[in-house]
């Protein structure tokens, strides 16, 4: 199995360990795109693609890098996202839209030019998050990520049987995401954990290699939650 | 009253993200009121079976129904989300039940499915 793989968010956290699982894992190539230009520093069998995802120009200048690999495209990793988190009742229009068009507007976008020109057997992975379920302060995040769960499941029924559509949920991933939130409410989240720790971006990294590989050749539409329990406790 | 009942989109982004604003605008409005609100939405959508844009509307909105209940139950107001199949007969039957689930008696963050048509499905 070889080809193109596309990742987007690649410069950070989840999205970097993913590219770096798949340059170091398989004879693939990686377009590996992100508005940041810490994407200069991944090595390998890259080609790095610093863009605005959200404009019609970063979209078509990843399209563009893609055809111009000249290998099958066989695969793509929805991973940007952001948060602009507050309490519904503080929520600003300009903090909803922003999440929205980042989060799930891309991925859609990106998924649609994308698509047709994925062969056969190809696989879609879009990060969605374990806050789909539910999280405080983050109603315009939990919708956006509710939104890509929409979007794998009907993309899946669409494409097949040509193409598998996917998404993994991450629940609280070791990542700067992360580090941001005050030590004391960290601990507490950690705490509600019945695996008692962080996940860091390979544990994630690793589920989405099982999903862009054959070995989840029967499986589509489904959303698989890596949260160490968290959706239990 | 505060019941959003999720429209048809078409599968252009500006417009899902409209039908997505509009679900906020309500709900925004609503929480900053103290009040329950209920959104409805089309089960097929939710089960991923109708467009791609109305799909990410219907899930959408489940999701942020879930995160609005969380906040708004230590303030006594609820947020809950019903499901129909679509068909004609079945409409004011969801409206019913959303109307009751503006006053849900401490029910919040649930999805209410009325008629038969997620059964046997994997519901998002």
């Amino acid at each position: 199995m070889k080809g193109t793989i596309v990742v987007t968010g690649a410069a950070r956290g989840i999205g970097r360990a993913i590219t770096e699982r798949l340059t170091t894992g398989g004879p693939f190539t990686v377009v590996a795109a992100d508005i940041s230009p810490e994407l200069a520093s991944i090595e390998g069998n890259v080609v790095q693609v610093e863009t605005d995802l959200t404009t019609e120009a970063g979209l078509a200048s990843l399209v563009e890098a893609v055809v111009g690999t000249g290998s099958e495209l066989i695969g793509l990793v929805n991973n940007a996202g952001i948060t602009r988190d507050s309490r519904l009742v503080n929520m600003s229009v300009k903090d909803f839209k922003s999440v929205l068009d980042v989060n799930l507007g891309v991925s859609y976008r990106l998924s649609k030019e994308l698509a047709p020109l994925m062969s056969d057997g190809g696989s879609i992975v879009n990060i969605a998050s374990r806050a789909y379920l539910g999280n405080f302060g983050q109603f315009n995040y939990s919708m956006s990520k509710g939104g890509v769960v929409g979007l794998t499941r009907s993309m899946a029924l669409s494409l097949a049987p040509h193409l598998r559509v996917n998404a993994i949920a991450p629940g609280l991933i070791g990542t700067e995401m992360a580090m941001a939130i005050p030590e004391d409410v960290l601990t507490k989240m950690v705490s509600a954990i019945p695996l008692d720790r962080m996940g860091t971006p390979g544990e994630i990294a690793d589920v989405a290699w099982f999903l862009l590989t054959p070995l989840s050749s029967y499986i589509t539409g489904e959303v698989i939650v890596v949260g160490g329990g968290r959706s239990l406790s | 009253m505060n019941i959003h009942w999720a429209d048809r989109v078409s599968d252009d982004w500006p417009e899902v993200r409209a039908e997505l604003e509009r679900g906020f605008e309500m709900s925004r409005a609503a929480a900053q009121r103290g009040e329950s609100f209920v959104y409805v939405v089309n089960t097929n959508d939710l089960l991923g079976r109708g467009g791609v844009g109305d799909a990410m509307v219907a899930t959408g909105l489940l999701s942020a129904a879930r995160t609005a209940a969380l906040e708004g139950w230590a303030k006594g107001w609820t947020v809950n989300v019903i499901a129909w199949d679509g068909e004609e007969g079945q409409r004011d039957l969801a409206a019913t039940w959303a109307e009751r689930m503006l006053d849900s008696g401490g029910v919040t963050g649930e999805l209410i499915r009325v008629g038969s048509g997620h059964i046997g499905k994997a519901l998002p």
